[in-house]
């Protein structure tokens, strides 16, 4: 057992390296691209076995991946952004092929305007996909949940491709202690794939992926991959506690941090949650019963698990590092469905920061706390707050007017 | 905890010496995190990189606002608003900058608040921006500021960062860093760790709510033509090119048509440099036929700009 | 023509034919016929990788017609997925997961709208990655499947769901064979399933050759093209004979004209029987438009000849 500095990307490639991945087909974006560059060095010099192919988008890239995975072999890949949202036809088709495979998004924010830092657009327009998803943390996470999602995405009972996400910049450049576990033990834990009845072979015909007519078998497939993302909660949980024994670190479906006997409760996704994490440590210091949840599985959402450590509390802030035009942060939604009828469900509040990468410091945390303890004690729910303040607009104003906004605004008022 | 901003330009290996930094921390039994900052990673162009380094698991992630030290590898870059040097310093922020200014002459200059360090150079040089193997000097110089980091840990942290170009470049750049480590040994101040964020009391963000904009202010659209000008790339410059008029025989087009940036405009059949935008890649040097443009170090250039 | 070739004349052709009767495609499909035909010279350890097409409804749950493989892909990237099941049954072959009689010839089969428009990026990423596989376009000169518009594929003066004005599609045929073959792929060719002894000597040539193999099989469509569905073939054959559809293959870079029409048929006789070309006809014959038709296949072929 190794512990070093790597970067989330790096983190990401070992991931693969110690799945012992038969094939990556691969494109580049940034932030994702030194996990291929990774890989591909190592292949190069011989210190992995594996082949890796780069396609000419990450459309193909995406049909590669499935349409290997669907001829028996194990398959990584790995994309951001622009790049996921490019493939996003074939990740609906390949989930419904039920060929598992792992990819990796580095979540980037969405044009348009296009920008390079993160935000989770990119990765919750997959959301209803059939992937499954599994939100990282931090670099050690990113590595093993790589080995927890083939094992996951190969299960007979689950049998779906899953995507792992890492936020760009904070854990894609970014270097952290990671523990690399023992080839031999992640043998141990992650076998061989056995692709059972899915092939291509000049013995066996098989005609995959085909088209149906009506509404009766199109209902009966889709939702049969509903039924297996379903049962990939449980089937994680068994997976989840194995690898915690062989590895001694343990990565539920939910993490809660400080939930015990917290009156108030954060709800984040990604790695900006270790900065809710280091704010609850704050609070707590300053006497306040409050804690933090991050739901690490998306897809499959663990409903039960949520409504248990969120029914009881006097609050909850669900802070999203997304938008959906014209409802606001899809996290809040999710939480609200999981709370609707819920005898004692919290009070909910919604706040949404951490856009294209804007930072969300110490302060905010302390300031939202403030706001729902105060919802909280009127007994109603904030409107819903984007992290923005009030320099934040004058600097955007002092763009807008080197940018020459202004006049076209004076010039049309000119002409009422 | 420790959190450690270092500033630099692009190709002065600010990224390697943040990570060797943060290896010898890790070495040494610290919780580590280390990042640099992308963005304009072009050669001369500001960049800057992190170390955070404690006891504890760190939960802190992206940029440092609070730094407890700050590493300036090229004192050009103070003044330049882009490079946003001494952002977030306090009282009890240490300065160590690359100068061949001293540090009186620093507090006084900056009005800077906390105590400033100079980066001892090993020898006498021209233009302390273009020393070789600059990285390693302000990493060694940081190790021993931190008056945690042993000789042993950071020898072994730039085995270990730069142990893929081999063991040439491991050596030369090892002693450069023990060197300024040994310099720096008996340096008083020394870095202090930073307070946490307090919960009981702090600054309420000046939350707004956006206002609703029509769409022809709000869609991200330019309606000026040419203001990239406001942008000062000639910061970006190490090395200054100089026209000999004298030599220069006013053919016109040759440097002025190669300059990439179109930085060398030509006033009545004579070129004239824009310096507020050239960014120093010396192609004119390299194209001029008469060899009429010399490359001098931008450090030097008060003295000799005609 | 290859002196090797076992197709010498039509009683070599196969008698049993391996793909499955009972499959939804229109009586009297041209691309159906030039499939089965391929089907027949190829043998059942083919996997057919799909674009969306006319064809994507060969099989339909719980029914197909192929005795070996097939995927389904997406109208874009049918090329990739080829590439994704070449490298698979590489890999399993090279750890000895299969043995070397469990391979298959690798297929993609796609309509002129993949191939000419959605699929061509795909297709030239896969010809640039030397990958080894069969790629087999029918050709049906419009997007058939959703009732015949334009493609990039469609003729010149054609009437079409999107082109029903009365000159037609104002656009012309884009040269796909061309711009594949100046990619330098293994080979090149055109077919017909009316000209079954030229398409089979050019499929055998096809398989005993590795790299990007690439048919494009122009395919009467008497939905689309709106004639009697008896008369597929000898539309096929007046194709051929009028000079409207050259067969032809490329190797090594050298076009070999594998049957030139010496005494061509007027390019009249193959658009009067179509349905889409009534416009040329009727009420009154559009002398300039069927000249100018005609004038662009005799300048196609004096180039041939001269």
């Amino acid at each position: 057992m190794t512990r070093l500095l790597l970067t989330g990307n790096a983190a990401a490639a070992w991931g693969a390296r110690l799945a012992e991945v038969d094939y990556i087909p691969a494109f580049p974006i940034t932030p994702q691209t030194e996990i291929i560059e990774s890989l591909g060095e190592w292949i190069d010099h011989g210190e992995m076995a594996g082949r890796m192919v780069t396609l000419e988008s990450e459309h193909s890239m995406i049909t590669a991946a499935g349409a290997a995975a669907a001829a028996g072999v194990r398959v990584f890949s790995a994309t951001s952004s622009q790049g996921l949202l490019y493939g996003m036809e074939m990740l609906y088709t390949v989930s419904g092929w039920r060929a598992p495979f792992v990819l990796t998004n580095v979540s980037r924010g969405l044009a348009s305007p296009i920008t390079l830092e993160p935000d989770h657009n990119d990765i919750l327009a997959a959301r209803d996909s059939g992937f499954l998803q599994i939100h990282c943390a931090t670099c050690q996470e990113v590595l093993d949940s790589i080995l927890l999602a083939y094992k996951l995405a190969e299960d007979p009972r689950v049998r779906l491709p899953v995507i792992v996400n890492l936020d760009g910049f904070y854990l894609s450049f970014t270097r952290e202690p990671v523990t690399l576990p023992e080839q031999d033990k992640v043998r141990e834990f992650l076998p061989p794939f056995d692709a059972e009845n899915m092939m291509f072979r000049a013995s066996a015909p098989e005609s995959q992926a085909v088209a149906v007519l009506g509404g009766g078998p199109y209902s009966y497939f889709r939702y049969e991959t509903h039924l297996a993302a379903q049962n990939a909660l449980a089937v994680y949980d068994e997976i989840a506690d194995e690898f915690s024994q062989l590895f001694g670190r343990h990565h539920g479906p939910l993490e809660c941090y400080c939930c015990d006997e917290a009156e108030y409760l954060f709800v984040m996704m990604g790695s900006f949650a270790t900065k809710a994490k280091e704010a609850v440590d704050r609070l707590r210091d300053a006497g306040w019963k409050i804690g933090l949840v991050r739901p690490r599985l998306l897809r499959p959402l663990p409903r039960e698990a949520l409504q248990n450590v969120l029914c009881g509390r006097r609050g909850v802030a669900v802070i999203d590092q997304n938008i959906s035009m014209g409802m606001g942060g899809v996290l809040h939604s999710e939480v609200t469905s999981v709370l609707y009828g819920q005898p004692d469900a919290p009070l909910l509040a919604s706040f949404i920061g951490g856009l294209g990468g804007r930072d969300i410091p110490a302060a905010e945390f302390f300031q939202i706390a403030t706001v729902l303890r105060e919802a909280a004690e009127q007994g109603s729910a904030p409107p819903p707050r984007l992290l923005y303040t009030e320099n934040e607009l004058r600097e955007v104003r002092k763009l807008q007017a080197i940018a020459s906004v202004e006049r076209e605004v004076l010039g049309g008022q000119g002409d009422e | 905890m420790y959190r450690i901003r270092f500033h630099g330009r692009g190709g002065q290996g600010m990224k390697t010496a943040s990570r060797i930094l943060g290896s010898a921390f890790f070495l040494q039994g610290y919780e580590v995190q280390d990042a640099p900052r992308y963005g304009a990673e072009r050669r001369g162009a500001p960049i800057f990189a992190f170390v955070r380094a404690d006891k504890r698991p760190i939960n802190e992630r992206g940029i440092i606002d609070k730094p407890d030290l700050i590493i300036v590898a090229d004192d050009t870059l103070v003044p330049v608003p882009a490079a946003g040097v001494l952002g977030g310093a306090d009282a009890h922020t240490l300065l160590l900058i690359n100068s061949h200014t001293d540090v009186s002459e620093w507090q006084q200059r900056l009005n800077y608040p906390g105590p400033v360090v100079v980066l001892p150079a090993p020898e006498e040089v021209v233009d302390r921006a273009e020393m070789p193997f600059i990285g390693a000097l302000c990493a060694g110089a940081a190790a021993a500021l931190t008056g945690v980091i042993e000789r042993t840990s950071l020898q072994q942290a730039i085995a270990e960062e730069l142990g893929h170009l081999g063991a040439d470049i491991v050596e030369k750049n090892s002693q450069r860093a023990l060197h300024a480590f040994d310099l720096m040994g008996r340096q008083q101040p020394r870095l202090m760790e930073g307070a946490t964020a307090d919960a009981s009391a702090w600054n309420a963000p000046e939350w707004i709510s956006l206002p609703f904009d029509e769409a022809r202010t709000a869609a991200p659209v330019i309606h000026a033509a040419d203001n990239t000008e406001a942008l000062k790339t000639g910061s970006w410059r190490t090395m200054r090119p100089v026209i000999d008029y004298e030599r220069c025989n006013k053919c016109w087009w040759v440097c002025s048509t190669f300059c990439p940036d179109g930085a060398i405009a030509v006033e009545e059949g004579t070129p004239v440099i824009d310096y507020d935008h050239c960014k120093g890649c010396l192609v004119c040097v390299a194209q001029c036929p008469p060899h009429a443009i010399e490359a001098i170090p931008e450090h030097n250039a008060g003295e000799i700009t005609p | 023509m290859s002196e090797s070739t076992i197709y010498r004349n039509l009683k070599n052709m196969p008698s049993t034919h391996l793909l499955g009767t009972g499959t939804p495609m229109c009586a009297g499909c041209g691309g159906l016929e030039a499939l089965h035909e391929v089907y027949d010279i190829l043998g059942e350890k083919t996997v057919f990788v799909n674009a969306a097409g006319c064809m994507t409804l060969l099989s339909v749950y719980p029914f197909t017609p192929f005795r070996g493989g097939w995927l389904y892909t997406a109208m874009a990237s049918a090329p990739a997925g080829a590439q994704g099941v070449r490298d698979a049954l590489d890999i399993l072959k090279q750890k000895g997961t299969i043995s070397e009689d469990e391979d298959m010839q690798v297929v993609v089969l796609t309509g002129d709208g993949s191939a000419y428009g959605m699929g061509l990026s795909a297709t030239s990423g896969a010809m640039e990655r030397d990958l080894d596989f069969i790629y087999l376009c029918y050709d049906n000169e419009g997007y058939g499947n959703t009732g015949q518009q334009f493609s990039g594929a469609t003729p010149h003066g054609a009437k079409t769901a999107t082109s029903t004005g009365s000159h037609g599609y104002p656009g012309y045929k884009k040269p796909l064979f061309d711009i594949w073959a100046a990619h330098r792929p293994a080979y090149v060719a055109t077919v017909i399933g009316a000209e079954p002894l030229d398409l089979a000597r050019k499929i055998e040539k096809a398989r005993s050759v590795k790299g990007p193999r690439m048919i494009i099989a122009l395919s009467p469509c008497p939905t689309g093209w709106g004639y009697d569905p008896k008369e597929t073939a000898h539309i096929g054959q007046l194709a051929v004979k009028s000079g409207v559809w050259p067969l032809k293959e490329v190797i090594d870079g050298e076009l070999v004209h594998t049957k030139v029409p010496r005494q061509r048929v007027p390019v009249e006789e193959y658009l009067k029987l179509q349905g889409r070309y009534k416009h040329l006809f009727e009420p009154e014959r559009d002398e300039e438009l069927i000249a100018e038709i005609q004038a662009r296949v005799d300048s196609y072929w004096e180039r041939v000849e001269s």
